[in-house]
Formats: C-alpha cells, sequence, structure tokens
C-alpha cells in the first residue's frame, strides 16, 4: 500500500511541472508560435523563486519572483520575435542559451557558490491538507497533503480548458494560430494575441520553475530544468495542443520521472534510470508517428 | 444622377522598398450608393491602394478624406468602425470554425466570464442571411462550403458590422461564369439598399456590366474616370495598357502530330481515403496545346502533382514519348517534362536564394557542363553563363545573376523559371497558371512563348482559371469537375458558357445568360 | 554578405557595450575587464595559443550545427555527438595498440563514426518513423550524456582515479602541440576547408542549400531530397564526433566527466550567430573561443566572475540576431525615402 501512495506521489510530483509548463505552451501552440524558449523560462523561473524565497523569507514571494523572472523572458521573446520579427527559432534557442548563462553567472555572482545552492533559509512550498477529504480513511491519503503547487496546476489545467474552449479570447487565441492574418483583417491584431499567450505561458513555466526548486526539494542547480522544457514541448504536439491530453501525458511522464526516483535503490545504475523520461519521450513520440502513418 | 462624393484619395504615394513605386501621385474619388469599378493589369496599383484606404497598409504621402473629415485607418479595424469593409483576393476565413463562428470573430457577443454566447450569434447571423437572401447554413464548417459561399461568408462577415462601404478585390477570379450572375445582383442589391461598392477587377466585360462609374489605373497612376455606359471594352483596354490590344486569338491551324504524353485512368485518393482522381484521362499530342479548366480544387493540382511523381496515385499510367513514368521517380520524369508550377514562391524557386542559383536546378544534375572535379564539383562559371543565356533568350530584366531572386518583378521571375524548364529540352511541358499575378506585358509574352512552343511541335498541357487564356491559346480544352475530366472540347467548337457548364458538373443553372 | 559583416560587427560592438554596463552596475571597472579579457586571449603568447586550441570544439560543432541547419535538418544534437565520438576515440585509444602512423587516424575515424552513428540513429528514426528530429536530437543528448557517464564509472572505469573517468589512451593517439598551439587545430582547419568547399563549391553543399531553403522547389528540381537528409545527418554528426576525439586526443588523452559540457551547446550558438555561414562561424568560433580563454584570467585580474562571459557570449547572439532585422529595416526604409524623392523628382 505505501508502495502504491510512493508510486503516485512520485507521479505527481514528476508530472506538476511537465503539466504546468505544457499548458503554457498549449496557449503559445494554438496561437500559432513555437515557442522553444519555455526551457529557459522554467530555468529561470526555479532561479528566480529560490532568490525571492531566501532574501524575502517567503515561499510566496518567491513564487512571484518566479513568474515574474519568466515574464521578463517572455517580453524579450515578444521583443524579438514578434516586434522585430526576427525567427522564432532562433530567439528562442539564444534565449535558452542566455537562461542558461544568466542563471550560472547569478549563482556565481549573487551566492557565491558554483553548482548549487541550498540554504536552510530557502523556504519551500508548503503542503496542503485539504480540509474535508483530509479526514477520509483512504482516499484521504491519496488525494490530500500534496504540494500546493499540485492542486494549482490541477486548477489551471481545468481553468485553460475552459478559457480555449469557451471564451472570446479562446476563439480569437485559435483563430490566430489557424489563421493570423484573417483574424488581423476581422480586426483582431494577431500579434496582441499572440502576445497575450507567451504572458500566459511565462506565468505557467515560472510556476513550474518554482516547483522545481521550491517544492519537494528546496535548491537550486545549475540547469535545473534538464530538459523538461523540451519535453513539455513534446507533450504539446503530442496532444495537438489539448489541455485534457496535456494532463494525461503529463501523469505518464511524472510516472516514468518516478520511476527513476523509485529505481534508484534498486541493482539497475542510477544512469540508465535517469535515462527513462529521455526515453520514454522517444517512444511516445513513435507511438504518436505510427498513429499518425495509419491514419494517412 | 447626382451623388455625393463619399471617399475622396488625394495624391496618394506608396514606395515599397527598395524600388517599388507601387502608387504615385494618385488621386480618386468615390461616390455613395454607386458601384465604382477600378481597373487595371496586374501590378497597376489597384489592390495596393484600397489596402492604403483600408489601414492594411501605409502609405507615404497624400490624404484621405471620408464623409468630408480627413481620417487616418491606422489599422483595418479602424476602417470597419467606420463603416467600410474589405474582402479580399484571397478568401481570409478559419476552415475550421463554422459559419457562425468566422462572421463573428472579433465582434462575438459575450456573456459572462468572456464567454462566447454560441445562440445570440447564430441567432444574429441567421437574420443578416435571411436579410440579404444568401444562401448560407450558419453551423455548416467554412471548409466544407464551396468557394462561392465563402466568398458570401466574407461579404456577410462585413454586413455584420454594419459597413456601408464594401471594397471587393477581383471577387469572381475565384467563380464560374455561371456563378457571376449571382453575385452581381447580390451587389445590385446592396447599391439599391444605399451601399457603396469598389469593386476592383481586371476582367473588361464584368467590369462594364456591373458598375456606374470606372477608373482605370495604370502602373500606380490613375488614368482617368468614365461613367462606364461611356466606354467600350476596347476604350478600356486602351486606357490600361496604353496601346491597342487584340483579343482575338493569334493560333495559327496546326495539325498535331504523335501523342507525346498521356495520362490514362488516373486515381489517387488522399489521406482519409477520398478520391482526388477518378478514371482521369488526358492525351497531348505534338504541336498541340490543351489547356485544363475547372474550379479550383477539382483535381487540377492533384493531376498536376500526380504527373510529377509529387503523390502517388492508387492506379492508372503516364507515357511520356512512349516511355511508361508511371512508378518513375522525379529526377526521371524530368528528363522529359518541363515543369512551370502554380506557385512560383513555393514550388517553383527558393525565394532566399540568388538568381543563378534558382536558374541552375535540375540542369545542375542532367548537363554534364555543369559538373567539375569528377561530378562532385559545381562549375559556377558555366552557370554563370547559362544564367546569361537565359537572360538574353527570355529578355529578363535583372542585375547581377549573384543578386537575390526576390529582387526581380513577378514577370521576370516567371522568365527565369521559364528559361530555366524550357531550356531543358523536353518533348513535353507541363504549366500550371503560368500567367497568374503577371502584368499584361508579361502575360502576352507568355503567351507568345506558348505559342513559340506549339509551332515547335513540342506538347503542352495548360492548366489555367482564366477561361480568355484557354481560349486563345488552347487547342482543346479538357473541363474537370469533381477529380474526373468531365469534358474534351476543341476550342473552336466550343463557348466560355459550354465550358462553364461542365466546370459545374453540367447542373442545371437558375440564369440562363448569353452574351459577354 | 556586406550587411552580414556590418551587422555582425555593430551587434558584437552593441552586446559589448551592454555588458559593460552590466559590469559597471556590479561596482567592477568595464575597461579594466575587457582589457584584462583581451590580454589572457590574444595579447599574450600562452593565451593565443590557448584561444586557438580552444576553438578546436567550438568551431567543428558550429560547422556541425551551420550545415545542419542551412540544408534542412534541425540537428541539436551535437553535445550528445561530441560525447559519442569522443567514446569512440577513447574506446580505439585503449584497446588498439598501433604505432601514431596508424592510431591517430583510427581514432579520429572513430570519432567520426560515433558522432554520425548517434545523428545517424535520428535520421534513421526520422526515416522510418517520421519522428521530428528535433526532438529526437535533443533527447539523444541527454541520454548519451548518461551512457557516457555508466561508461566511464563501470567498465572503462581508472581504478586509480578519485571520479569517474577512464584510464588514458596509448600515447600513441596522444596528439602533440606545435609552437603552444595543440596539432587538433590543424585537423579543425582542414575540416573547415573540406565543409567550405563542399558547401560553395560541391554539387551537393549547392543541393543542401537548396533543400534547406524550399526542400519542395528541390525535390520538384528532381534532388534526391531523401537521401540528401541522411548524408547532411551523418556528416554533420561527424563532424561534432570529430570535436570529442579531438579534444580527447589533444587534451586530457582521457575521458573525464564533464568532458565538452558547454562546447556543443556554443557550436549551435555560433551557427546562429554566423547565419550558418561557413566562414562566418569559423570568425565567430575564434572570437568566443577568446571570450571564453580570457575570462578565466578576467576573473584572476577583477573578480568578475567567469561566468559573465556566458552572458556576454547569449547577448552577443541576441544583439546579432535582432540587429540583423532591423538593420534590413533600415535600409528598406533608407532605400523607401531615396525611391519617393526619385519619383517626386
Amino acid at each position: 500500500m505505501n508502495v502504491l501512495f510512493g508510486l503516485v506521489s512520485a507521479m505527481l510530483v514528476g508530472a506538476t511541472p511537465i503539466l504546468l509548463a505544457a499548458i503554457g505552451g498549449t496557449f503559445t501552440f494554438y496561437a500559432g508560435i513555437f515557442n522553444i524558449a519555455m526551457e529557459g523560462m522554467m530555468l529561470v523561473g526555479a532561479f528566480c523563486a529560490v532568490l525571492g524565497s531566501f532574501f524575502l523569507h517567503s515561499w510566496f514571494l518567491g513564487i512571484l519572483c518566479a513568474v515574474a523572472g519568466a515574464l521578463i523572458m517572455a517580453v524579450i521573446f515578444v521583443l524579438f520575435a514578434v516586434r522585430l520579427h526576427t525567427d522564432e527559432f532562433l530567439t528562442g534557442i539564444a534565449l535558452n542559451l542566455f537562461a542558461v548563462g544568466l542563471t550560472t553567472f547569478l549563482l556565481r555572482d549573487i551566492f557565491h557558490v558554483k553548482g548549487a545552492f541550498t540554504n536552510a533559509g530557502i523556504r519551500a512550498i508548503p503542503a496542503v491538507k485539504l480540509p474535508l477529504i483530509d479526514g477520509i480513511p483512504f482516499l484521504g491519503r491519496l488525494l490530500s497533503g500534496y504540494n500546493a503547487i499540485i492542486y494549482l496546476a490541477i486548477l489551471v489545467t481545468v481553468l485553460s480548458a475552459f478559457i480555449i474552449f469557451r471564451t472570446r479570447f479562446g476563439l480569437r487565441l485559435r483563430g490566430a494560430g489557424y489563421n493570423a492574418a484573417c483574424l488581423n483583417s476581422s480586426g483582431v491584431p494577431a500579434s496582441t494575441i499572440r502576445i497575450w499567450s507567451l504572458i500566459v505561458c511565462a506565468v505557467c513555466c515560472g510556476l513550474a520553475g518554482a516547483y522545481l526548486s521550491l517544492g519537494s526539494v528546496r535548491l537550486f542547480a545549475e540547469n535545473m530544468s534538464a530538459g523538461r522544457g523540451w519535453i513539455s514541448l513534446t507533450a504539446v504536439i503530442l496532444v495537438n495542443g489539448n489541455p485534457w491530453g496535456i494532463a494525461i501525458i503529463s501523469l505518464l511522464f511524472g510516472f516514468f520521472d518516478g520511476l527513476t526516483v523509485f529505481l534508484q535503490g534498486s541493482r539497475i545504475p542510477t544512469q540508465f534510470t535517469a535515462m527513462i523520461p529521455y526515453v520514454a519521450t522517444l517512444v511516445s513520440l513513435y507511438l504518436y508517428s505510427v498513429r499518425k502513418r495509419r491514419q494517412a | 444622377m447626382a451623388r455625393d462624393v463619399l471617399i475622396d484619395l488625394q495624391h496618394i504615394t506608396k514606395v515599397f522598398p527598395p524600388d517599388t513605386v507601387a502608387l504615385s501621385d494618385v488621386s480618386v474619388s468615390f461616390e455613395s450608393g454607386e458601384i465604382h469599378a477600378l481597373v487595371g493589369e496586374n501590378g497597376a496599383g489597384k489592390s495596393t491602394l484600397m489596402k492604403v484606404f483600408y489601414g492594411l497598409e501605409r502609405r507615404d504621402a497624400g490624404d484621405i478624406f471620408f464623409r468630408g473629415a480627413k481620417v487616418e485607418f491606422r489599422t483595418p479595424r479602424e476602417a470597419i468602425s467606420a463603416g467600410i469593409g474589405m474582402v479580399h483576393q484571397e478568401i481570409l476565413l478559419i476552415p475550421e470554425y463554422t459559419v457562425w463562428q468566422n462572421i463573428v470573430l472579433g465582434a462575438e457577443p459575450v456573456r459572462a466570464f468572456g464567454t462566447v454566447d454560441a445562440h445570440r450569434a447564430r441567432e444574429a447571423v441567421r437574420r443578416k442571411i435571411e436579410e440579404f437572401q444568401f444562401n448560407l447554413e450558419p453551423d455548416a464548417l467554412v471548409g466544407d462550403i464551396s468557394v462561392a459561399a465563402r466568398q458570401k461568408v466574407e461579404i456577410l462577415k462585413l454586413l455584420y458590422r454594419n459597413v456601408s462601404v464594401l471594397v471587393l478585390d477581383e471577387p469572381t477570379a475565384v467563380l464560374t461564369p455561371q456563378e457571376i450572375p449571382q453575385l452581381f445582383s447580390e451587389l445590385a442589391r446592396l447599391r439599391d439598399k444605399g451601399h457603396t461598392i469598389i469593386f476592383i477587377s481586371h476582367r473588361l466585360d464584368e467590369v462594364l456590366t456591373l458598375s456606374d462609374r470606372v477608373t482605370v489605373m495604370r502602373r500606380g497612376k490613375v488614368v482617368g474616370t468614365s461613367a462606364a455606359c461611356e466606354l467600350t471594352k476596347e476604350d478600356l483596354a486602351r486606357q490600361m495598357v496604353g496601346r491597342e490590344v487584340l483579343f482575338t486569338s493569334r493560333r495559327q491551324p496546326q495539325e498535331p502530330g504523335e501523342i507525346v504524353f498521356g495520362a490514362r485512368v488516373l486515381n489517387c485518393s488522399d489521406t482519409e481515403h477520398r478520391a482526388r482522381l477518378h478514371a482521369a484521362t488526358v492525351e497531348v499530342r505534338a504541336g498541340e496545346i490543351v489547356g485544363v479548366a475547372g474550379v479550383e480544387g477539382n483535381g487540377q493540382f492533384e493531376l498536376v502533382n500526380a504527373i510529377m511523381g509529387l503523390t502517388p496515385m492508387t492506379s492508372g499510367t503516364l507515357e511520356v514519348k512512349g516511355k511508361d513514368i508511371t512508378h518513375a521517380d522525379i529526377l526521371t520524369r524530368r528528363t522529359l517534362i518541363a515543369f512551370v508550377p502554380q506557385d512560383r514562391g513555393k514550388m517553383g524557386a527558393s525565394v532566399a536564394a540568388s538568381i543563378l542559383e534558382d536558374a541552375i536546378m535540375t540542369h545542375h544534375i542532367l548537363d554534364p557542363r555543369f559538373h567539375t572535379w569528377r561530378g562532385l564539383g559545381l562549375d559556377y562559371r558555366h552557370a554563370a553563363e547559362f544564367v546569361d543565356q537565359i537572360r538574353d533568350q527570355f529578355t529578363v530584366s535583372m542585375g547581377h545573376s549573384s543578386d537575390p531572386f526576390s529582387s526581380l518583378s513577378g514577370g521576370n521571375q516567371q522568365k527565369v523559371i521559364l528559361g530555366r524548364e524550357l531550356l531543358l529540352e523536353t518533348p513535353f511541358v507541363l504549366m500550371d497558371q503560368p500567367t497568374r499575378g503577371l502584368d499584361v506585358g508579361s502575360i502576352e509574352y507568355v503567351h507568345q512563348l506558348l505559342l513559340d512552343l506549339r509551332s515547335r511541335k513540342r506538347a503542352v498541357l495548360l492548366v489555367s482559371a482564366d477561361l480568355d487564356e484557354l481560349f486563345m491559346v488552347a487547342d482543346r480544352i479538357v473541363v474537370m469537375c469533381q477529380g474526373e475530366v468531365v469534358a474534351d472540347l476543341a476550342t473552336d467548337a466550343t463557348s466560355h458558357e459550354e465550358v462553364g457548364y461542365y466546370m459545374l458538373g453540367g447542373k442545371e443553372t437558375a440564369h440562363a445568360e448569353t452574351g459577354s | 554578405m556586406r550587411k552580414q559583416a556590418l551587422s555582425g560587427i555593430l551587434g558584437v560592438l552593441a552586446a559589448f557595450a551592454i555588458g559593460a554596463l552590466v559590469i559597471a552596475l556590479q561596482g567592477f571597472n568595464p575597461v579594466e575587464t575587457y582589457g584584462a579579457l583581451l590580454q589572457y586571449s590574444l595579447f599574450s603568447g600562452s593565451g593565443f595559443t590557448a584561444t586557438v586550441t580552444r576553438a578546436v570544439p567550438l568551431i567543428l560543432t558550429g560547422l556541425s550545427a551551420s550545415i545542419a541547419f542551412a540544408s534542412g535538418p534541425v540537428n541539436l544534437g551535437q553535445p550528445g555527438q561530441l560525447v559519442m565520438g569522443a567514446l569512440g576515440a577513447t574506446l580505439v585509444g585503449l584497446f588498439v595498440h598501433l604505432p601514431s602512423a596508424f592510431l591517430v587516424p583510427l581514432c579520429i575515424l572513430a570519432s567520426l563514426l560515433g558522432g554520425a552513428l548517434w545523428s545517424g540513429l535520428a535520421a534513421l528514426l526520422k526515416r522510418a518513423f517520421a519522428m521530428d528530429e528535433f526532438i529526437v536530437t535533443l533527447m539523444l543528448n541527454f541520454i548519451a550524456d548518461y551512457f557516457a557517464l555508466w561508461v566511464i564509472t563501470y567498465p572503462l572505469f581508472d581504478p586509480s582515479a578519485m571520479t569517474p573517468m577512464t584510464r588514458p589512451i596509448s600515447a600513441a593517439a596522444w596528439l602533440p602541440d606545435l609552437g603552444g598551439v595543440n596539432t587538433s587545430v590543424l585537423f579543425m582547419v582542414l575540416a573547415a576547408v573540406v565543409c567550405w568547399l563542399i558547401m560553395s563549391r560541391g554539387r551537393s553543399g549547392y543541393e543542401w542549400r537548396m533543400t534547406g531553403q524550399n526542400s519542395l522547389f528541390a525535390r520538384i528540381g528532381g534532388c534526391k531530397v531523401d537521401t540528401n537528409y541522411v548524408r547532411v545527418m551523418l556528416v554533420t554528426g561527424a563532424l561534432a564526433g570529430l570535436a570529442g576525439g579531438l579534444m580527447i586526443m589533444g587534451g586530457p588523452h582521457r575521458f573525464v566527466k564533464g568532458l565538452g559540457a558547454n562546447y556543443a551547446w556554443d557550436g549551435i550558438m555560433i551557427a546562429v550567430v554566423a547565419s550558418n555561414g561557413i566562414s562566418g562561424t569559423f570568425l565567430y568560433g575564434l572570437l568566443f573561443s577568446a571570450l571564453q580563454q580570457g575570462a578565466i584570467g578576467m576573473e584572476l585580474v577583477t573578480a568578475v566572475p567567469s561566468e559573465f562571459i556566458d552572458v556576454l557570449q547569449a547577448v552577443i547572439v541576441l544583439v546579432v540576431v535582432a540587429g540583423r532585422v532591423s538593420l534590413n529595416m533600415v535600409f528598406d526604409r533608407l532605400a523607401t525615402r531615396r525611391k519617393l524623392k526619385e519619383s517626386a523628382a
């Protein structure tokens, strides 16, 4: 039984950053942007979260700082890719490199350490016990007591499905992706919609980054995002942007991520268990491509 | 009939960097409650003028007056709220959305939390459909309805926003001869209700039929404005081009030779197993130009792709000069087929490349004179000579061969592509809309080129949406509808109406119009 | 071409200006800092040779990325291909015993094959299963990293070492220094020249470039687009692998943990800022090598952390890329104004 709870818990822990980033990625996906800066946004978010939590002594302010940091990345992306019309791909790559360089530099510059920074002074995001559900014997342990951000992630998923498919903004968002020229001639500037989608994506990636550094651990390590931004991007492409599909895929990836931790005690060398999320991504890409080909 | 001046454009100038003067000191006025046609050849500036007016392009000089007051529309949104709407040549709709979604996009009725009120939207759209007597179903997906219906959705989109001025850019380019009168009666009804309609076209017969007044533009300048009843087609043409224009065919009678190209019983399906080509059969003889007519999307593009080997066929055979190329790879086909594709930028050339790089494609494989270093290297010196050959033979106006391809005008780009393809000296030539988007001078040049090919006994298959063009150069016209070849007509024995009849699948039409 | 050079120079200068601002805000002296940077990278004998040697993996991975991006495939797998190439050279260097004249070429061949194998895997997955190479090469980077870590921790582990690394490779495979500069530079220059010849003078290079610009056009023109795709992936993978092999042979002579860590991503960055041009890649490779080499000295003299260079590099990329577009817009506006005056006259 404990194994089950442990696995579910590990699954949720692994899924959450991917879910949050991927939901953000959904907005940019529908708007027609190929946002490869998600990896960098997450990394900056993780760093700023530690920054805020440490110096402002509050995990909440840490989260706000994470979001702010990711938003700054988004602003730079907007400035370059939307206003100056530089190539989205190049801008994204450049931004990711910038994020890595900046966080590594600031790690050294502000905290005077190399590699990783951890300190008792960093306030982590607390776990939340759901008031009524917690009391229920079996279900309570399964559903309650997780980190606050995990519940936030679920809320964000539901909200995004509502926004994208039911609201006016969502209609215009998808319109920007399907045919931006049409949207423009309908009187709604597609660039404005794209900017908003980037802002939403940045907020989500910031939250994902905050969870990475303040959620289950309390540290920032160089290049901490470790490719999760890429995995989120893959998830978005695999499900064609559908928020519910993303939830399922994220759980799947979370499962594999959790499996890594799970298997660390076993006889399989840690290097191979560490490969699991990336191999899993390849396998899901394979299944996706095979499915697309069968349709043809 | 005295009308007020509604829109006054004064001294508008627009330059596209680096060198193109699209509009030069243009002054035109439009009166309220009229149908006013803006006429000129491609590149004359008519679309650009309206885009500047509408807020899609910024002008470099001049003023715009609307209802007597000076205005500046910086975005289409501002123009729409002033009551002006524009329907573009390329229909700008979202195929994944329904009719009502497309119509209300940007002006959606909302409920709490910004949710779209679908019920109210549908009702409002239904009311508008009935008011203007369009025949549309609000819940149909725009991707599923006909091109003429999509055009009506575009117009309705603007009427939903209560525009009083409608600007239509080449609306008849996408319609069959039978659908055009319906559009005209709808436009006339709108005018009678008090709307003002500005109608951009290069089709002279339509312009004279529909409009009250006509303004002619040439090379970015206004030539003149007159009442339609005072003009003939020849007057218009002369004003457009600046000299006499012939409207009769220059085709000399000629006996075609043996069959050079045969496409027999071609079948093609798409990803959803829908038949895109069904038992299509076309033959072309030496010294013959065969035209392919049809409403866009009825299999012409699939036919071209199948011939070139870009998409696989489920069955059928292809042969050129007796050689079976049904399963041949693209390179083998290219030794026998010269191909001028529909979309210059997407298929005919690399826009980012230099003129030289675009000119030597395919030759770099097939012509040993381009090889050095035992075939590994490319002889760029010979390539430059080759480009000179194209420039001289096809009168291309260009700078240096290392200049970017995009620095050439549309007509000259097409000439380079034609030069490249025709210098392959293949027995069979396939051309898909070769004169689309070209100015009259270039169009004449291409037609002359086609006739030269014909007199030199090459075989040409010409896919074109321009019936005038087909009637001018083609010996035979095959009509495609729903992926099938439904008619094979000798040009001298048929008419526009008969071709149009087959283009629509031989359906009965409500108006049996004569003339034009 | 001239526009490229102009935007490049302006961009680098602008980035340096921004960097100076950052340095000043931190309380350091920009002039002193940049001075130390130049001193330790270019203006001292040992610094210059170190810069040139360090440029080898940067330029090679840069060439790999440049050729790939210019030809169509989005090969972001240089980090992994570098590692696999290094592994290849290490394996041969450890277990094959031949004199230098044979072992050196063999090790180089092994590094080429290692890199090509890794990129070839991505190409195979694309051709067989339509799996997008963008994601595949990225994932393969991580997998290669962990795989190499396992190899140097268990099977090839040097028992006498404290941290994961292999035993040194046979001395016959070591690349010596010549006048302070490592001979791996010769191989790098040779590779660069070959790349230039292929891309500018070769029929393959022409087809690859046209395919990268418009693959449909190339396909209709008769180019074997699918075959070219595989060739490009193999060649670019081999280039990155060569970088890895040369690093082992010219550098620590054994596979240590963290080898080549950032070089490959820097290579991608160089390709981006050089707009996929071969000569541009070469020059920017030298520039970034100088920056990185000088950073260590810079830290000694002025206490500005050497990681500042990471930021400066990224800023250069952003500014040059943006500057290129802005410069085009400026040129266009100038041309418009000129044309207006002409037509009014």
